[in-house]
C-alpha cells in the first residue's frame, strides 16, 4: 500500500478499505440469521461457551458489566416498525429478540484502530484476533458499532472452570488470559478443520462442511452459515434471494418487502452477517 | 503598570532566581513527601491492577476506556502551554513571557511525561507495551500505521523529546549562572548541562539560532500532537467522537488548561520563592487575557460541536448530546460548562484578575473544567453509543482514582525537584527584557551596563554581566 | 439360561421386550467389562495409542441427553479421552440434530465440580463418606432379601424413569411385592394427560404444530419449559414457515413461547376455560361451525357462555375473542395447547378438557393431535411424573407406611411447597436411600447415598416422555471413562439392588452393560435392523436410537362437560403467584450449572437469582421500580424478591419463576435467590390431585431493603430495553412475506 498506489487508487480505498477486499479471498465466510424462526431461547448462546471456552464470570462481575457472551441474546419490547405500543397496556406483540455475534465486517472499524495489528482480516473475510498479539488497548471494543468485543479483565480461568470442569475446555483454542480482547470467530477452529480435511481429501470445502455451534444447536434452524464465494451454498442463494449484497451502505432492493438487512449497514461497516426480518400479524 | 520593574539590577535577578534553589526548608519537604504519598497510592494500585486485571478499577463492557484515557488527555493539553509561552510567544517577540516561561517549559516536559504513564497503565498487557514502536525484528511485525494511538505514541514521543530538548535548550545560560556560584555536586552537574557556556558572541549567536529553530519546530508538533490524541476520537465511528473540529477543539482545549496551570503554577512559585519582582500583577493580567481569549475560542468551539451535532442530525450523535445535557453523566458536564466557559469570565474583570487568591481558585476551577471535559469527551459516548443493549453508566473505581491521584503527585514531584535544581525563571532572559524595557526608555543602557552592584556577591566576568 | 417357551416370556419380561410381539433367543458371548470402547480396559498411554484414536483429533459419539425427559439425540465430542462438546444427533426423531440451552450445559452436569465421589452413610447428623461395600451392606441389612421388608413398605421416589432402568425398577419393586412406585415431576403434562385420556382416549397424543396454521395456546409453554422443548421449536420453525402460521398466546405472564406469539393476551388467571367457551361460542355462533359432534352437555356448557359474559370473566376483550374465533376458524387446521399455567388451577381439568373441545370443535384431532398409536414396548415407556405422587409418599411416609425409601432423579425436599411438611414426613421413613450426582436438598436428608456417574459415562435406554409420530428408545452409551471412580451409573446401582433381591435372576450380569447388550440381543424380530446381533447393537450405538414404532390408531373424540367456578376475588390476598418455569433452570435441578446461571434469563434477562415479574400499573400503585425489594407473601408464607417491571404480566399477577432458592446445591446454587414454591397454597386439581401451581392467592408490599449486598440484587444483561428507533430488530408482515417467500 505505496503513497502512490492509494493516491492512484483512489477510488478504491476511498472507503476505508479496498474495493472487492484487499485480499485474493479463498473464503468469505457468512451468517444468514432469520428473525421469523429465532425464538430467543438462548441454546446458541450456551453452545458457544461450550465450543469456545467462555468465561462465567460470576454475578459480581456479570453485575459490573464484565460477562465475557460473545454471542449474546438481545431481548427489545419495542420495534421501530410498529406502532408505538407504549399506550397499550401489554406487551401483545411479545419480544424482539435478537443474536448479536461479531458480524465480521468486511469494512470492520475494529481492524484499523488496533495498534499492533491483533485484529485483522484474513483471506477467509474473518474478522480475526490474534491473542498473542493483542496488547489490550481496547480501542477496537469502543469502535465496534455492535459492541461485540469483550476484554478479559480478569485472569478468568483462576475462577471459571474450577475441577474438573476444566476438563470440558475445548483444546482446539486457547484459554485467554487477563489483558487480551476476544470475540466470535465464527468458531475458525471448525472452519481450520473442516478447510484441513477437505484439503486432506484434495476438495474443496464444501457447503455444511462447517457448522458453527450456534447454527448447530439452534433448534429452529434459524442461523444458516456458509461460504459466500461459493454460488451453490445457502447462504449465497439467500443473500441474493433477499437482495443484499456486500459492499453497500444501503441496499436498493427491486423487492423492497425482501427481509435481508444488515445492521447499521449505513454506518459502512459492510457487515458479512445478514438478518431476516420478524415476521408479525398485525 | 509596568510588567516588570525595569531598576531592577542583574545580580539582583541571579540572586533572586539562585535563591530559590538554595537548600529546601521544611514546607519543601511536606510538598516532597504529599507527592510521594500521592505516588504510592498510584503505584499500590497500579501494582493491584497489573496483578489481578484490569477489572478491579471497575472498567467494563462498553466502558472499556475511561478517566485514564481522560487523564491521559489532561496531561497532553497541560503540556501545551509552554509550547505556546515559549516558542509562539517567542516568535510573536511579546517579551513578557520571558520571566514564567521556564517553568511553563518545564511543566510542558513533566506533564508529558505524566500523561506518557497513562497508556501503559491503561493497557491490558503494558509488558507488551514495545510493540506499538517500530522497531526491526526478525519476524517483519510492525505496528498498524493505521492506527491513532500508533500516531500517539510517535506524536507523544517525539513531542517528549523536543520539548525536553527546548527546556535544556533554553536553559543552558542559565545553568552556566548557575555553574559559577554552586558548590560540591551541583557544581559538577552544572559544569556538565551548561555544556561549557562561556557566553561569547558565537556561542550566543549559535543559541539564538539552535532555540528559534527549535521553537519554529516545536509549534506544528505541539498542534499537531494534541490533533493527533484528538483523533483518537475522532477518526472512531463512535457518536459524539466522530467529530470534524475534534482537533482544533482539543488544541484549544490544550492551550487552555496549559495556561490555567501556569496561573496556578504562577501563584505558587511567586508566593513560594518571593518572585513576586519578576511574576508580577502585570504579567500575571497578560497571562489572564491570552486564558481568557483561548477559554472563549473553547467555548466557541464547544458550542459549534453542539449546533454541528444537533443540525447534523444524526441520531445516535444527537443521543449522546442529549444524555450529556440530562444524563447521568450531566452533573458532570454542566460543571464543566460552567467551569470552562463561565467561570473564565472573571478573568475579563479587571479587579479579580488582579486579586492573586481568586486567581489561584479560578486557575484551579479551570482546571477541573477541562479534566472534566476530557471525562466528558470519553466516558458519555462509551456509556450511549450506537447499540442500546450496551447502553452502560459506569462510575471509575478506587483503582483508577488511586492512579489518576498518584498522577498529580507524580507531576508534582518532577516539578518540585526541578525548582530545586534548575532556576525557574529565566535570568538571562529576564536580563534581556529588563534591558530592553530600559532600552525603550530611553535610558542609558552602556550606564545601566556598567552600575557597580552593592551586597551582592561578585561573580566572574565583567561587573554587571556576572554570568551572561 | 434356558430357552424353554414359559421362562422366554418371563425372560423377556427381565429383558423389558415383553408386549413386543415373537421372539426368537440365541446364545452370545457376554463380554465382561466395557469401557467406552467394547472390551477395552486398559488404560494405554497415547504415546501408543489404539488405532481408532487420532491424538488432537475428536470422535463423535452418539448418546442420549438427560437434562430432562424429552431424550433428546446427542453426538458427544470425544477427544484423547475427554468429552468436550454436546451437540444433537440429527438421526434422532427429537431433537433432529438441535440441543437446547440445558442440553449444551449438560456438559457442566457432566463436569460439575459439586459431584459426589464416594458414597455417603449417615452417621449420627452427618453424612460421611464410606465405601461401596459399607454402602451396599447397610442397604441389604435393611432392604435386602432377608431384611424382611415387604409389599409396599418398600417404596421408589424417582423422577420421570423409563427404559431399561424403568424395567430393573420395575423388577425390585416385584421382587417387594410392592406397588409403591411414587414418580415426582414438577413439570408435567398430569392434568392434561388426564383430560386427553378422557376425551381421546390416550394420555399423550402427538401434535403437530408443524402443520398447523393456527396455534391457540392457552399457557403451553411449548417452546420452554415443556416435555419436549426441541422437538416442539423445530417443529415451530416450520410452522412460521410460508404460509406462515399464527400463533395466540394466552397466560397470565410472559412466556418463551409468548414471548414468540402473534398475540400475547393475559387472561384473569385461572378463566383460560371460560374464554375457550366464548370462543366455542363465536365460532358456534359466528362463523357457523357444526357442534354436531359435541354432546349435548357440552354443546350446552357452551351456551352458558356467550361472549360477553367471557369477556367479562376472563377480562379478555369481546373483539379479542371474536378475533381469536375468526382466526382460528378461518387458519385450519389449528391446534389448541394447555401447559401449566392454565392447567394448575384447581379446575386445571376442566381448563384442559375445554382446550380439547375447541380442538374436536375445530375438527383438529386427527388433524394437528394424531395418536401416537398403542407403544411398541410398554415395560420401557416413560413413567411419566406428577405431583399426586408426591403428596401421596408424603401421606404415606407420615403414616409410617414405608420402612425403606429409594429416591432417585428427584428433588422433592426442594420442589414440594411448605404445607406440604415434606422433610418431615420424609423423616419418618427409617431407611433413606438416595442415588445422586450431586449433593440436593433430598440427598441431604437421606441415610445412604450411593455416587451417580453422569449420563454420559453411563449406559442405560429411555422411551421420550413426549414421543415424536416416530417413537424410539433413546440409547445412552457412556461418552467416556468415568471421571471418578467409586461412582456407578444408574443401571449398575439397579441391578446391584436386584442382586440382593434376585439373585439367581440377575447374577448372570456382570453389570448393566452386559445386561443391556444381552437385552438387545434378545430384540423381537420384528425390532431388529442390520441383521446380526452385533450388527443391530453398532447400529443401535452409532445412531444411538432404536426405532420403536407402535401399532397405529385413530383418536376418539369425546369432549366431556365441564363447567367453570365463578372467579371469585380474595381481599386479603388479592393477586395471583405465578410460579413460571423456564427453559434454563428448568424444575431447579440446573440451578447448579454456572452456563445456565449465566445465560440471562429469556425474558427478563436477569442472571444469577430470582426475581418478581410486576406489571407496571402494579408497579406503580406499590411504588416500586426494577431492582427494588416486594415480599410476596401468601397464607402459606413470604418470599422476599427484586421487582422486574414490564408489561407482559397480568396486573393481577406476580410471576417469580421457579429454579432458584437452593438451600443445599453445590456452590453455584445455593443461597441463591428465593423458591416460591414454598408459599404455595393448598390447591388441588379437583380432578386429579395435581398441585394447582398457579391457584395461589398473594399479596405484594414493597419491601425497604438497605443497599443489598451482590448477593441481593438483581442483575441484569442489557443496557436499554427499547431500539430506540434504530433499526436492530425489524419486522414485515405476515402478507408480505407470504407473498415474497410462499412456495
Amino acid at each position: 500500500m505505496s503513497l502512490q498506489n492509494i493516491l492512484n487508487n483512489w477510488d478504491k480505498y476511498r472507503k476505508g478499505h479496498e474495493a472487492g477486499g484487499h485480499h485474493v479471498y479463498e473464503h468469505m465466510w457468512s451468517m444468514v440469521i432469520d428473525l421469523n424462526k429465532c425464538i430467543g431461547c438462548g441454546a446458541c448462546s450456551v453452545a458457544c461457551y461450550a465450543e469456545n471456552n467462555l468465561a462465567v464470570v460470576g454475578k459480581d462481575r456479570f453485575e459490573k458489566g464484565q460477562a465475557m457472551h460473545w454471542l449474546r441474546i438481545e431481548r427489545y419490547w419495542d420495534e421501530p416498525n410498529l406502532k408505538p405500543t407504549a399506550s397499550d397496556e401489554f406487551q401483545q406483540h411479545g419480544a424482539s429478540f435478537l443474536p448479536m455475534m461479531c458480524q465480521q465486517c468486511n469494512a470492520a472499524t475494529c481492524e484499523p484502530v488496533c495498534p499492533v495489528a491483533a485484529t485483522y482480516h484474513t483471506p477467509d473475510g474473518l474478522n480475526a484476533q490474534v491473542y498473542n498479539r493483542c496488547i489490550g488497548s481496547r480501542y477496537c471494543s469502543n469502535n465496534c458499532p455492535y459492541r461485540l468485543r469483550y476484554f478479559n479483565f480478569y485472569s478468568f480461568y483462576e475462577t471459571s472452570w474450577p475441577e474438573p470442569l476444566n476438563l470440558q475446555l475445548n483444546p482446539d483454542l486457547s484459554v485467554r488470559d487477563k489483558g487480551v480482547m476476544e470475540k466470535c470467530t465464527f468458531c475458525v477452529q471448525r472452519i481450520r478443520t473442516a478447510k484441513d480435511t477437505a484439503r486432506r481429501e484434495g476438495r474443496k470445502v464444501r457447503d455444511g462442511d462447517v457448522q458453527t455451534a450456534c447454527q448447530q444447536s439452534c433448534p429452529t434452524t434459524a442461523i444458516v452459515f456458509g461460504d459466500m464465494l461459493d454460488p451453490e451454498s445457502r447462504v449465497t442463494k439467500l443473500w441474493k434471494a433477499h437482495e443484499v449484497e456486500l459492499g453497500k451502505t444501503a441496499q436498493h432492493k427491486q423487492h423492497p418487502e425482501k427481509r435481508g438487512y444488515r445492521i447499521f449497514e449505513g454506518l459502512n461497516t459492510d457487515p458479512c452477517v445478514m438478518y431476516l426480518e420478524r415476521v408479525r400479524e398485525v | 503598570m509596568k510588567d516588570i520593574n525595569e531598576d531592577i539590577k542583574w545580580a539582583q535577578i541571579n540572586a533572586d532566581v539562585l535563591r530559590s534553589m538554595e537548600t529546601p526548608r521544611l514546607g519543601y519537604w511536606i510538598a516532597v513527601a504529599t507527592c510521594v504519598a500521592m505516588i504510592a497510592c498510584a503505584v499500590v494500585a497500579e501494582i493491584y491492577q497489573y496483578k489481578h486485571g484490569m477489572g478491579y478499577g471497575l472498567l467494563n463492557w462498553p466502558h472499556m476506556w475511561d478517566i485514564y484515557i481522560a487523564t491521559f488527555i489532561f496531561w497532553i493539553g497541560m503540556s501545551h502551554s509552554g509550547t505556546l509561552l515559549s516558542a509562539i510567544l517567542h516568535i510573536i517577540h511579546a517579551d513578557w513571557r520571558k520571566p514564567i516561561y521556564r517553568f511553563a517549559e518545564a511543566m510542558t516536559t513533566f506533564s508529558l511525561m505524566t500523561a506518557g504513564l497513562f497508556p501503559i497503565i491503561h493497557i491490558g498487557r503494558l509488558w507488551n507495551m514495545y510493540w506499538v514502536l517500530p522497531y526491526v525484528t526478525d519476524r517483519g511485525i510492525w505496528p498498524n500505521f493505521r492506527s491513532p494511538l500508533v500516531w500517539d505514541a510517535f506524536a507523544i514521543s517525539t513531542y517528549l523529546t523536543s520539548s525536553a530538548l527546548f527546556l535544556y535548550i533554553g536553559m543552558i545560560p542559565d545553568l552556566a549562572i548557575c555553574r559559577d556560584n554552586a558548590r560540591g555536586w551541583r557544581k559538577k552537574l552544572y559544569i556538565a548541562l551548561s555544556l561549557g557556556w562561556r557566553g561569547d558572541d558565537r556561542q550566543w549567536r549559535n543559541f539564538r539560532r539552535t532555540y528559534l529553530l527549535m521553537a519554529c519546530f516545536l509549534i506544528p508538533l505541539a498542534v499537531s500532537v494534541h490533533s493527533i490524541v484528538s483523533s483518537d476520537f475522532a477518526m472512531s465511528i463512535m457518536p459524539g467522537w466522530h467529530v470534524t473540529t475534534f482537533p482544533p477543539y482539543f488544541v484549544a482545549g490544550a492551550l487552555y488548561s496549559g495556561c490555567a496551570a501556569i496561573i496556578t503554577l504562577f501563584v505558587l512559585l511567586r508566593y513560594f520563592f518571593r518572585f513576586e519582582e519578576y511574576m508580577t500583577i502585570a504579567i500575571l493580567e497578560k497571562t489572564c487575557k491570552l486564558t481568557f481569549a483561548i477559554a472563549m475560542a473553547w467555548t466557541y468551539l464547544n458550542l459549534i460541536e453542539f449546533a454541528s451535532t444537533w443540525y447534523g442530525h444524526d441520531v445516535a450523535s444527537k443521543e449522546v448530546l442529549l444524555q450529556k445535557f440530562y444524563g447521568p453523566y450531566a452533573p458532570f458536564f454542566w460543571m464543566m460548562m460552567f467551569c470552562g466557559s463561565v467561570v473564565p469570565f472573571t478573568l475579563a474583570i479587571r479587579k479579580f484578575r488582579r486579586h492573586i487568591p481568586t486567581m489561584f481558585v479560578v486557575s484551579l476551577l479551570l482546571n477541573l473544567g477541562m479534566w472534566l471535559e476530557r471525562w466528558m469527551i470519553v466516558t458519555p459516548t462509551l456509556a450511549n453509543a450506537y447499540h442500546p443493549i450496551a447502553w452502560d453508566t459506569m462510575w471509575p473505581g478506587m483503582v483508577q482514582w488511586a492512579i489518576v491521584f498518584g498522577s498529580f503527585g507524580w507531576f508534582g514531584l518532577l516539578f518540585l525537584v526541578f525548582v530545586k535544581i534548575f532556576p525557574s525563571v529565566s535570568m538571562y532572559e529576564v536580563k534581556e527584557m529588563v534591558y530592553h524595557r530600559r532600552g525603550h526608555a530611553g535610558k542609558d543602557t552602556e550606564e545601566v551596563l556598567h552600575r557597580p552592584v552593592e551586597g551582592v556577591r561578585a561573580t566572574t566576568g565583567r561587573p554587571g554581566l556576572e554570568g551572561a | 439360561m434356558s430357552g424353554k417357551e414359559i421362562d422366554r416370556r418371563s425372560f423377556l419380561k427381565v429383558m423389558g421386550w415383553s408386549g413386543a410381539g415373537a421372539a426368537t433367543l440365541s446364545g452370545c458371548d457376554l463380554p465382561t467389562t466395557v469401557t467406552i470402547e467394547e472390551g477395552k480396559e486398559t488404560v494405554v498411554s497415547y504415546l501408543m495409542p489404539e488405532e481408532y484414536v487420532i491424538p488432537g483429533q475428536g470422535v463423535w459419539y452418539a448418546s442420549t441427553c438427560q437434562q430432562c425427559s424429552a431424550a433428546c439425540g446427542v453426538h458427544g465430542r470425544v477427544r484423547e479421552g475427554r468429552l468436550l462438546k454436546v451437540e444433537g444427533n440429527p438421526s434422532s426423531p427429537i431433537g433432529r440434530g438441535k440441543l437446547c440451552n440445558m442440553g449444551q450445559a449438560s456438559l457442566q452436569a457432566h463436569y460439575n465440580p459439586d459431584r459426589l465421589k464416594k458414597p455417603l452413610l449417615r452417621k449420627g447428623a452427618e453424612l460421611q463418606e464410606a465405601t461401596w461395600e459399607e454402602a451396599l451392606k447397610y442397604i441389604e441389612e435393611r432392604a435386602g432379601k432377608k431384611s424382611g421388608v415387604q409389599g409396599n413398605r418398600a417404596a421408589w421416589l424417582t423422577g420421570n424413569v423409563s427404559g431399561h432402568q424403568a424395567v430393573l425398577l420395575q423388577a425390585h419393586m416385584d421382587s417387594f411385592g410392592s406397588i409403591s412406585h411414587y414418580v415426582h415431576e414438577l413439570i408435567n403434562t398430569a392434568v392434561s394427560g388426564l383430560a386427553n385420556k378422557d376425551v381421546l382416549g390416550e394420555v399423550q397424543p402427538v401434535y403437530h404444530l408443524d402443520k398447523a396454521k393456527a396455534v391457540l395456546s392457552l399457557g403451553a409453554d411449548f417452546l420452554g419449559a415443556s416435555t419436549s422443548p426441541v422437538h416442539f421449536a423445530t417443529q415451530y420453525a416450520s410452522f412460521r414457515e410460508a404460509p406462515r402460521g399464527v400463533l395466540i398466546q394466552v397466560e397470565p405472564s410472559m412466556s418463551l413461547t409468548g414471548a414468540n406469539a402473534d398475540l400475547w393476551i393475559p387472561a384473569r388467571p385461572g378463566t383460560e376455560g371460560v374464554l375457550a367457551m366464548g370462543i366455542a361460542n363465536a365460532l358456534i355462533g359466528q362463523h357457523g361451525v357444526s357442534a354436531a359432534n359435541l354432546p349435548a352437555g357440552v354443546k350446552q356448557a357452551i351456551d352458558g357462555y356467550g361472549i360477553d359474559r367471557a369477556a367479562d370473566i376472563t377480562g379478555v376483550p369481546r373483539t379479542q375473542i371474536e378475533a381469536i374465533a375468526k382466526t382460528l376458524k378461518e387458519r385450519a387446521p389449528s391446534l389448541v395447547l394447555t401447559g401449566a399455567s392454565a392447567e394448575g388451577h384447581a379446575h386445571g381439568y376442566n381448563i384442559a378438557a375445554a382446550a380439547l373441545m375447541l380442538n374436536v370443535l375445530l375438527g383438529n384431532v386427527g388433524q394437528t393431535i394424531t395418536s401416537s398409536g398403542d407403544p411398541a414396548f410398554p415395560q420401557l415407556a416413560a413413567r411419566a411424573g406428577n405431583t399426586r405422587d408426591l403428596f401421596a409418599f408424603a401421606e404415606g411416609a407420615d403414616k409410617g407406611a414405608f420402612d425403606v425409601v429409594f429416591m432417585w432423579g428427584t428433588n422433592p425436599v426442594y420442589t414440594a411447597p411448605a404445607f406440604l411438611n415434606f422433610e418431615d414426613k420424609l423423616s419418618k421413613v427409617p431407611v433413606k436411600v438416595a442415588f445422586a450426582m450431586y449433593r440436593d436438598e433430598t440427598v441431604a436428608k437421606a441415610d445412604v447415598v450411593l455416587p451417580l456417574s453422569s449420563p454420559y459415562e453411563s449406559w442405560g435406554t429411555h422411551l421420550a416422555a413426549y414421543n415424536s409420530d416416530e417413537p424410539t428408545v433413546a440409547v445412552q452409551q457412556p461418552l467416556m471413562q468415568p471421571i471418578y471412580p467409586d461412582t456407578k451409573s444408574v443401571g449398575d446401582v439397579l441391578l446391584a439392588l436386584l442382586k440382593m433381591r434376585e439373585p439367581n435372576t440377575y447374577s448372570a450380569f456382570n453389570d448393566y452393560y452386559a445386561y443391556l447388550r444381552k437385552a438387545f440381543s434378545e430384540l423381537p424380530a420384528t425390532h431388529k435392523v442390520g441383521g446380526s446381533d452385533d450388527a443391530m447393537w453398532v447400529q443401535s450405538l452409532q445412531r444411538a436410537l432404536l426405532a420403536a414404532k407402535g401399532t397405529p390408531k385413530e383418536l376418539s373424540a369425546k369432549p366431556v362437560a365441564v363447567d367453570f367456578p365463578a372467579y371469585e376475588k380474595d381481599a386479603a390476598y388479592p393477586m395471583h403467584l405465578a410460579p413460571a418455569a423456564r427453559l434454563g433452570m428448568w424444575d431447579g435441578r440446573n440451578a447448579n450449572l454456572p452456563w445456565l446461571q449465566e445465560q440471562p434469563d429469556q425474558i427478563s434477562k436477569v442472571v444469577w437469582g430470582s426475581w418478581a415479574e410486576l406489571h407496571p400499573k402494579t408497579a406503580d400503585r406499590l411504588g416500586v421500580k426494577n431492582g427494588d425489594y416486594i415480599s410476596v407473601t401468601s397464607a402459606q408464607g413470604s418470599i422476599e424478591v427484586p421487582v422486574y417491571v414490564y408489561r407482559g404480566v397480568h396486573p393481577d399477577v406476580v410471576a417469580v419463576p421457579i429454579g432458584q432458592g437452593h438451600t443445599d446445591y453445590g456452590r453455584y446454587a445455593t443461597g441463591r435467590g428465593v423458591n416460591p414454591l414454598k408459599v404455595l397454597s393448598q390447591v388441588t386439581d379437583g380432578k386429579t390431585g395435581e398441585l394447582a401451581l398457579y391457584a395461589t392467592r398473594v399479596k405484594v408490599a414493597k419491601v425497604e431493603k438497605k443497599k443489598p449486598g451482590i448477593n441481593e440484587l438483581m442483575v441484569r444483561f442489557g443496557g436499554s430495553e427499547s431500539q430506540v428507533g434504530r433499526k436492530l430488530v425489524a419486522s414485515v408482515t405476515a402478507d408480505s412475506f407470504n407473498r415474497t417467500e410462499g412456495a
